[in-house]
């Protein structure tokens, strides 16, 4: 089983003793890492992030989709980098001095890094709150919810990854 | 130095055996073990069992064969022998045989032991010609009817026809046999027995009733029931309302007592004929512990030391720019050149790891061989036809992700062979070659290279036939001049293939492309040669490693790029003047050779290139194929780990993978094959 299944599953399993034992299941609360991409509000699944590092020289790698940003070397591991601006349909843009790549993990294993504008804060967001986004479907985004007055959209990483094998 | 290494390659090589061996045996032991459970409980040896234990005992044949150990080779070979015939059914397994194969194997780690201290195995060549013996009378008898049911014979005897009959149809339906051991009042047995029958039928078949002795007192009468049932022996005692140990499953040991006594009073005391349960104890206590002093190591693991010993190849680095620069200033000189010593030092050593982890990832050749003698061997049933395999060169060694990749491509290989080349013995006669055909494998060492050929004595392929498909297919165009390699070459394409038929042993439509796809995948190449009717060779060339590399690290357009070095010939400066156009190419003459051309620069889409520039042409080669890169700069040699690549960058065309080069950046590694050969591909329908 990978790091990242085996996380899950303790998690799950985690759940589920605490269902059996008539606790609150943790589950119910959603731990989410905000991030800020072309001015707006987004989050990600935190038991999804392995870290957050900054800024670095992406090697550009040629014959790729542009959301494929290329490749950098954590600690000797190769990881690509994806922008998620361009994965939401914004605008490519020289990168910021907040910018910061999140490293996820895929649903099975694989590793990416999303390019985004900034790391806010981590929010904690009952499962309750979350809802299905309203109107047309919007690409990679699996749900909502209100954040004082603004919405945050959370995204769901494996259709960004999808969206950059394609 | 030389003798020492090739002494301490022969200790490795024996480890290798050792270990192999005892896994084997291991194997074979836990499917022993299985059958006699499955044959306790009345059932029917499984067949992937039965398979598995055939196969383990091919695999130990081969072994031992390919070690020189012929006493165990020829043990082996019986029980593959034994086991392929029982596994075929036209054999079935006593209690007798199972006892013969418990000994067989007893008798194997025996040796095996032997081979461990370092004597021969032909110490126990004697007993093994003993045992070999008793399986060939074992073997040769005729089963006995009733052989493979779970009971001691003199049961079956006690057992009329039809209840024989039933036994036999409770087996096949898959049934336990159970046997069911009560003691009765005489005054009320009857009543009691067919209670007991009805709720026995609920749940199954009484097929015998059988009066045993041992009753605890006058009033008393003992019986063993013989019950079928889809009901484990606890589940039925617990049904019947019995004590749990009143119900046990049927086995030849089984009630013995109740058996002896159950035969009907004519017949004698039927004596033991079952062969003794005593597979050489002492041999089995000494293989509990392990002979060898191997460690089985997942290769991930060796993956992360690799990458360790990478990492500290970049201190070092580091480590020697440092000393570079102090001795640069007058006041650090003496403490540089200090610095530039313990540097050197490090480097040996670091030299040496690398080797040594490099060394541990090696595995010979002979494993995959060894599956590919099991694959001709089972095309000779299927196919009718007769074909020896030849092998040379198992002890090659390669990095053990390499040798686990090429199983596919050469298997394919060898059925191709087999099945296309070969011809028909009829045909054979005719052309005056010996009836039975012969695939030969070799493999040997060039550099950092291994090539390993498959050749075969069958049909061969005519370049004409092939040019022919080729434009009937119209992968060329039908005016297309192509030498004998280029035409070969074709066979290569996506789709070709040179029988129309499709035959179930070299599968559909999948081609020669595969193999080439598997074997570029790692770095290596494919070449096929063929003279008509004498036979045909296919050439795979592959790196020793991919662990580590060394690359020549090129600039182009402010990025840079590795190119392995085994890929590349040779580097030169080129002025545009040297470059010739022709058409929408451009050619670089060198010694009397066109070479084709192609900028790194355009190939990736990375600048717009200045054709006033002088260029470095990085010549790569790949066989005969050769192709000038043309890139900026040329910034020096370098080891490299190369990394895994995730996502879709790992698919694009022309990269192998990426590494790091010690200044946290990420460098993609080309993929020279790729690039060769897409730079020296016609153009489409030229």
């Amino acid at each position: 089983m990978t790091g990242a299944g085996a996380e899950r599953w303790e998690r799950l399993a985690r759940a589920a003793a605490a269902a059996r034992e008539g606790r609150e299941e943790p589950l119910a609360q959603r731990e989410l890492l905000r991030v800020e991409v072309a001015g707006s509000p987004y989050a990600l699944p935190i038991e999804r992030v392995r870290e957050i590092v900054r800024l670095r020289a992406i090697t550009a790698v040629p014959r790729v989709p542009a959301l494929v940003l290329g490749v950098i070397s954590l600690r000797g591991e190769i990881v690509q980098v994806l922008d998620l601006r361009q994965a939401l349909g914004a605008e490519a843009e020289p990168p910021g001095r907040r910018a910061r790549i999140v490293v996820l993990h895929g649903e099975s294993g694989e590793v990416a890094g999303l390019l985004v504008d900034a790391v806010s804060e981590v929010l904690r967001v009952p499962e309750s709150e979350l809802r299905d986004a309203p109107g047309e479907p919007v690409p990679c985004v699996s749900a909502i919810c209100t954040r004082g007055d603004r919405f945050v959209s959370l995204l769901d990483p494996d259709q960004v990854f999808e969206l950059a094998a394609s | 130095m030389a003798s020492r290494s090739r002494e301490s390659a022969r200790d490795k090589l024996q480890q290798e055996f050792i270990s192999e061996a005892e896994e084997i045996l291991e194997r074979m032991r836990d499917d022993l073990s299985a059958l006699a459970e499955q044959r306790a409980a009345g059932r029917e040896a499984p067949p992937e069992t039965v398979n598995r234990l055939f196969r383990s005992a091919h695999s130990l044949k081969g072994l031992s064969g390919m070690f020189g150990h012929a006493a165990l080779s020829e043990l082996a070979h019986h029980l593959e022998d034994v086991l392929d015939r029982l596994r075929m059914g036209r054999t079935t397994l006593g209690q007798g045989g199972l006892a013969l194969l418990d000994e067989s194997v007893a008798l194997a780690a025996a040796g095996l032991e032997k081979v461990g201290r370092g004597e021969s195995a032909d110490a126990v060549a004697e007993p093994i010609a003993d045992l070999v013996g008793r399986i060939a009378a074992w073997d040769a008898a005729p089963a006995a009817p009733g052989e493979s049911t779970p009971l001691p014979p003199h049961w079956l005897r006690a057992l009329t026809e039809y209840e024989e009959s039933r036994l036999r149809e409770s087996q096949r339906r898959g049934r336990a046999l159970h046997v069911i051991e009560l003691e009765l009042e005489i005054a009320s047995f009857e009543e009691t027995l067919s209670e007991l029958t009805g709720a026995i039928q609920e749940v199954g078949e009484l097929i015998s009733t059988l009066p045993s002795p041992g009753a605890s007192s006058e009033s008393r009468i003992r019986f063993a029931l013989l019950a079928a049932s889809e009901l484990e022996a606890k589940e039925l005692a617990a049904r019947l309302e019995l004590a749990p140990d009143a119900v046990h499953a049927a086995h030849a040991g089984a009630a013995a007592g109740a058996a002896e006594s159950a035969a009907p009073p004519g017949a004698p005391g039927a004596p033991e004929t079952g062969a003794p349960e005593t597979p050489a104890p002492e041999a089995d206590a000494a293989t509990l512990k392990s002979l060898s002093e191997t460690v089985r190591v997942d290769i991930k693991k060796l993956d992360e030391l690799m990458n360790l010993v990478g990492d500290l190849a970049h201190e070092r680095s580091a480590l020697r720019a440092l000393a570079l620069r102090l001795g640069g200033e007058r006041a650090t000189a003496r403490a540089a050149a200090e610095l530039e010593k313990i540097q050197r030092g490090l480097d040996r050593k670091l030299q040496e790891l690398q080797a040594g982890v490099l060394d541990v990832r090696m595995v010979p050749l002979g494993q995959v061989f060894d599956k590919l003698s099991r694959v001709v061997r089972r095309l000779r049933l299927d196919l009718g036809k007769d074909a020896r395999l030849e092998i040379q060169g198992a002890d090659t060694e390669l990095d053990k992700l390499i040798v686990e990749q090429l199983v596919d491509p050469l298997m394919h290989l060898v059925r191709n062979a087999f099945d296309h080349a070969i011809e028909p013995a009829a045909e054979r006669a005719a052309r005056g070659k010996p009836a039975q055909g012969l695939i030969r494998i070799e493999a040997t060492q060039r550099g950092h290279d291994v090539a390993i050929s498959v050749a075969d004595d069958g049909r061969g392929i005519h370049p004409e036939q092939v040019r022919a498909r080729a434009v009937q297919r119209g992968l060329i165009a039908a005016d297309a001049t192509l030498s004998r390699k280029e035409a070969f070459a074709l066979l290569f394409l996506p789709g070709f293939s040179t029988r129309s038929e499709v035959s179930e042993t070299s599968g559909r439509g999948v081609g020669l492309d595969v193999v080439r796809a598997n074997v570029s995948a790692l770095g290596g190449l494919v070449a096929v040669d063929s003279t008509p009717g004498v036979g045909t060779s296919v050439t795979l060339t592959l790196p020793i490693t991919l662990a580590i590399i060394q690359v020549l690290l090129v600039g182009v357009a402010g990025q840079r790029f590795a190119i392995p070095l085994g890929g590349i010939r040779e580097t030169l400066l080129v002025t545009p003047g040297e470059l010739e156009r022709s058409g929408p190419r451009e050619l670089l003459h060198l010694r009397g050779d066109a070479l084709p051309v192609r900028r790194l620069a355009e190939e990736f889409a990375l600048a717009a290139v200045d054709r006033a520039r002088k260029q470095y042409a990085v010549v790569l080669g790949i066989g005969d194929a050769r192709l000038a890169l043309l890139v900026d700069r040329l910034e020096g040699q370098q080891d490299a780990v190369i990394k895994p690549v995730q996502g879709p960058v790992r698919s694009v065309r022309g990269v192998a993978g990426a590494t790091e080069l010690g200044d946290q950046n990420a460098v993609l590694v080309l993929d020279v094959s790729a690039l060769v050969e897409d730079g020296t591909k016609r153009r489409e329908g030229a």
